[in-house]
């Protein structure tokens, strides 16, 4: 497959408190230290092929609970790149991890590793015993214990081939040549589960973080560890502390058999994943997370602890709402619904896992924020980090969000395990609903999913690529959904079905309108406010002079908008001079500092607007992106508005735009092509304009609810 | 409330796979041993009121990983009912539970103690650590965690003038009226609504023994509040105490206490009586399988 890359390093979901060097022999190892829980977790890398971000999935919940450290290893990541074979050999990289120990000031620790590393945390065990509690051994490698993998001895891996297929690019020759096609064929072997890209984009650009010289000498150049079988296995049985091996059945690198020896040598537990590759920690990341965990609880006992546990008709109905932190949208419409449930289930409380800005909004309304969101890796900090100027690929943004998701998804497992909860809803929790479904057996409530749209959608200029991407994402979800049918207990599309796209799902996958009516309810859509009965009324009451024609512009609750407020307050002087009466209003929002947008005489630039609804209801012209909650709430009011949908926002360029050509509600823009002049003249044309739009239903929360509340 | 007759034993779901006595001071106590694997449950006896048919739900789960062994208490089952009340010492069960383990061979087990039990597996875990892989108690009778339930305040040996509520635990009334206060007591231990059916099996084993007895063991020598606290912190093995939070028999700050004592992990059980493991064994069940993982 091809790979397209991205070269910045995409947001963590937790950074390190604490990062270092250690030196050895004038090789200098760059180690990373998370939380101070007081059990220290060494994760090892592999060989020089990956670094540290391998255990991405795994760091942001473990150090919820241990002292988890890192390092990259000699050849890759910030670590240093020697020159000879020698500084390779496993017992470097093995004394490595023991200099980082110490230098952490360890003086235990559980072991982790995946392949190599799996290898070197055996041997640091077996030779250092006081140090190791356990050892968590990861399709583990220990050379010459066992016969190595048949594909490593296909071809010769040294002398040059005329033939660079499959393992033939095992060969150093092929690697010199084209290194980042052994690497991409290299992790398609290693992830073989279907709707692994993400992953393997993952691997390939940790393996060209290394380079092909570290990797020559690494894994062909290095003197082996072992000079016999009888050696490695001597020094596996030397392992006194409890031990854990992990081996996926497709494990392309490393064998069954080398997994059970170590297992067996140790008398330590052998898991075994079915379908699944050499890199579960990656690719099945909740499972591995709970294996590790398990592990540890018994190697090292958590501390003593109270419990309480409610007998079932003891309990109160209660359940958890999981409110996506994308935009301000979903906090209101969420709350609508929430007090719907409340009418018909008086008895109910809702705890919230949510974070920034949804908080403010379900703070100001009173809600109960489950303490446990404190502690969410913030997700609209990532979709800012992953925005241009007005440019924001959503898509993109959501995979490489996926240490995130992860890393949220285990702290909801943890809630909900901790305490009982009836029922589970999800608006847009992309963590909730994807790994429910790769984790069935984690299900213990009722689930509702909500959501405003369906499908994945690529752009032409990403080329058959990116296509293929969302075409991979979209047949995933709709395999997910046909095996496990019992994991939605009811899926609600906010909106109607005419507002479903009428795309398909990509090559060979049903149309997206036809699925969705087959698998959702629909609820209408939910503004989460009354409708203004009296707007002159509501004009006086916000302080807004009936000749005045007032312009709201306003980019919604992320950070993600300067670009186009900075281009809309350019637009002023001349929109002021088109419509002499026109009173503009800019909401910078609560991620935007107001004090950096330029000011302009009578222009007015506001932090935050509390009930920015009414201010949009009161107004004679909005200017806005292309997100649905502020679109669809000036479409229910009947105001004019223009809006910029983001570029490479899939979702604001095509469901929403999708969904406000059906209510013939707003003027598309374009930020590439409007500038100021366009702008301004479009606000002359727009502003105070009488429309007709397709009326917006009132009771969406209402029905919302009634589908939800048959669950209790 | 009330409680049908005892009726013939109902069938059990696994039947013990080795039986026997063990005899001391000329008193035989009957034991039975289910399954096998490591470690070892072994369920202690509580107040002789009732008898080892309690574990009823714990024994098939359990077995089927787990050697399980458990034994009647002195006074009740098939074990014998001594007269006097030197007889009924904590120290008798925890030794009997020891002539136990060894009778079945059993080096070391996992100690499962509910209320009574608790000063009992706490003896047994002082003077024999190294057979004591862990313990459980569920509703313990901590002397060490604070006074009693004040309305169980009354005199229990007094003629009182009235056989309301606890009054009911009264040695004249136990005399005048045992089915009467098995009735009581047993309501009271089960809070929970529905639970006819638990109520009926504690009832229906109380009556397997006599007021005499009760009246007999109630003078057995016990932990007074220092020396349980003691026991307590010197359990050197890991505890779990469960105990319900409506718990109308023994406080739940009984168990909190136990639990800080013996620095134990403590579950508590809201809207649960004194007798979960009976009323929510799944839930408990599950409970000490863990408990058991965590020990391997």
């Amino acid at each position: 497959m091809t790979v397209t890359l991205d070269d910045r390093e995409q947001t963590r979901a937790r950074y390190p408190d604490e990062e270092g060097y250690v030196e050895r022999d004038g090789v200098r190892v760059f180690y990373e230290v998370y939380g101070d829980a007081p059990t220290t977790f060494l994760l090892f890398p592999t060989s020089p092929i990956s670094h540290s971000r391998l255990w991405k999935g795994q760091i942001p919940y473990l150090s919820r609970y241990f002292r988890v450290v890192v390092f990259d290893p000699r050849g890759n990541g910030r670590s240093d790149r020697p020159s000879t074979a020698e500084a390779y050999s496993y017992w470097e990289i093995m004394k490595d991890g023991r200099a980082v120990l110490e230098a952490t000031g360890a003086e235990t620790a559980l072991l982790g590793g995946l392949c190599d590393g799996g290898g070197y945390a055996l041997m640091l065990a077996a030779t250092d015993p006081a140090l190791a509690l356990g050892v968590a051994a990861i399709s583990p490698s220990v050379p010459r214990l066992t016969p190595g993998h048949p594909n490593y001895r296909r071809y010769p891996s040294q002398e040059p081939l005329d033939t660079d297929e499959g393992w033939a690019k095992w060969n150093v020759h092929y690697w010199q040549r084209d290194f980042r096609g052994f690497l991409e064929f290299f992790f398609s072997q290693q992830l073989p589960e279907p709707h692994s890209t993400k992953q393997i984009e993952d691997c390939v650009r940790w393996g060209l973080d290394g380079g092909v010289e570290s990797l020559v000498l690494a894994d062909e150049e290095a003197p082996p560890p072992f000079a016999t079988a009888e050696e490695a296995r001597d020094l596996v049985a030397r392992v006194r502390c409890p031990v854990l091996v992990v081996h996926g059945e497709l494990d392309n690198c490393q064998t069954r058999e080398r997994a059970l020896a170590v297992a067996e040598l140790t008398g330590g537990k052998f898991v075994a994943l079915e379908n699944a590759g050499h890199i579960p920690t990656a690719r099945h990341p909740v499972k591995v997370n709970g294996l590790l965990k398990e592990f540890a609880d018994g190697v090292v006992p958590p501390a003593p602890k109270v419990k309480t546990w409610t007998r079932a008709l003891s309990r109160r109905r209660r359940a958890l709402y999981v409110s996506s932190p994308i935009g301000l949208g979903h906090a209101r419409r969420d709350v609508a619904i929430a007090k719907e449930l409340r009418t018909l289930h008086p008895d109910l409380e809702i705890d919230w896992l949510a974070q920034h800005p949804v908080t403010a909004v379900l703070e100001a309304e009173g809600e109960r924020i489950h303490p446990a969101s404190a502690e969410l890796a913030n997700e609209s900090a990532h979709i800012e980090s992953e925005s241009a100027e007005h440019d924001l690929h959503a898509f993109q943004a959501i995979r490489r969000m996926d240490e995130i998701l992860v890393a949220n998804f285990m702290l909801f497992l943890d809630v909900v395990r901790e305490e009982q909860y009836d029922l589970w809803i999800g608006d847009e929790a992309w963590e909730v609903d994807y790994f429910l479904h790769e984790n069935p057996e984690l299900k213990s409530a009722a689930y509702v999913w909500l959501t405003d749209f369906v499908g994945w959608l690529p752009f032409e200029d990403g080329g058959e690529h990116e296509s293929f991407l969302t075409t991979d994402y979209n047949a995933e979800m709709i395999e997910h959904i046909a095996r496990f049918p019992r994991i939605r207990d009811r899926a609600v599309f906010v909106g109607n079905p005419d507002d479903v796209v009428p795309n398909s799902f990509g090559n060979g996958l049903p149309g997206i309108r036809d699925w969705t009516e087959q698998h959702y309810d629909f609820s209408g859509y939910v503004t989460g406010f009354e409708p203004v009965a009296d707007r002159e009324k509501l004009r006086a009451e916000l302080g807004y002079k009936p000749a005045e024609q007032v312009c709201i512009v306003t980019v919604g609750g992320s950070g993600v908008g300067g670009h186009l407020l900075r281009r809309v307050i350019e637009a002023f002087p001349q929109a002021k001079a088109n419509v002499p009466d026109l009173r503009m209003v800019v909401v910078a929002g609560p991620r935007i500092d107001p004090a950096i947008l330029p000011q302009h005489d009578g222009l007015e630039i506001r932090a935050y607007v509390h009930e920015l609804y009414r201010h949009l209801a009161a107004c004679d012209l909005a200017v806005v992106q292309g997100g649905l909650t502020t679109s669809m709430e000036l479409t229910a009011n009947g105001r004019p508005f223009l809006y910029f949908p983001l570029k490479h926002h899939f979702e604001q360029n095509f469901h929403v735009h999708h969904r406000l050509e059906r209510y013939g509600a707003g003027r598309r823009m374009d930020f590439e092509s409007d500038g100021p002049a366009e702008i301004a003249a479009a606000i002359a044309e727009e502003i105070g304009r009488e429309v007709d739009y397709r009326p917006v239903e009132t009771d969406g929360a209402a029905r919302a609810a009634k589908l939800i509340a048959e669950l209790l | 409330m009330i409680a049908v007759a005892p009726a013939p034993e109902q069938t059990r779901a696994r039947y013990p796979d080795e039986e026997g006595y063990i005899e001391r001071d000329g008193i035989r106590v009957f034991y039975e041993v289910y399954g096998s694997g490591e470690p070892t449950f072994l369920l202690l006896p509580t107040w002789s009121i009732i008898h080892s048919r309690q574990w009823k739900a714990q024994i098939p789960f359990l077995a089927r990983e787990h050697r399980v062994v458990t034994f009647d208490g002195r006074g009740n089952g098939r074990s014998d009912r001594p007269t006097a009340s030197e007889a009924y010492d904590e120290r008798e069960f925890a030794l009997d539970a020891l002539a136990v383990l060894d009778a079945t061979a059993t080096d070391r087990a996992v100690v499962v103690g509910y209320s009574l039990g608790a000063p009992r597996g706490l003896i047994l875990a002082n003077e024999q650590p190294e057979r004591v892989a862990g313990a459980v108690f569920i509703g313990p009778a901590y002397s060490g965690g604070g006074e009693p339930l004040p309305e169980r305040v009354m005199p229990w040996e007094d003629e009182l003038d009235t056989d309301e509520g606890w009054a009911k635990y009264n040695r004249h009334y136990w005399l005048r009226d045992y089915r009467g206060f098995l009735d009581f007591f047993f309501g009271k231990l089960f809070r929970e609504p529905h639970s006819t059916k638990q109520i009926e099996d504690c009832v229906g084993w109380g009556l397997e023994t006599t007021p005499e007895t009760l009246i007999a063991a109630h003078y057995g020598a016990k932990p007074g509040p220092e020396e349980a606290q003691e026991l307590a912190r010197r359990a050197r093995c890991p505890v779990l105490v469960v105990h319900g939070g409506d718990d109308a028999i023994a406080s739940h700050t009984r168990g909190r206490a136990l639990a800080e004592h013996t620095g134990g992990d403590l579950v508590l059980l809201a809207g649960s009586g004194h007798a979960p493991h009976a009323r929510d064994p799944i839930f408990f069940n599950l409970l000490l399988r863990d408990f058991a993982r965590r020990l391997a």
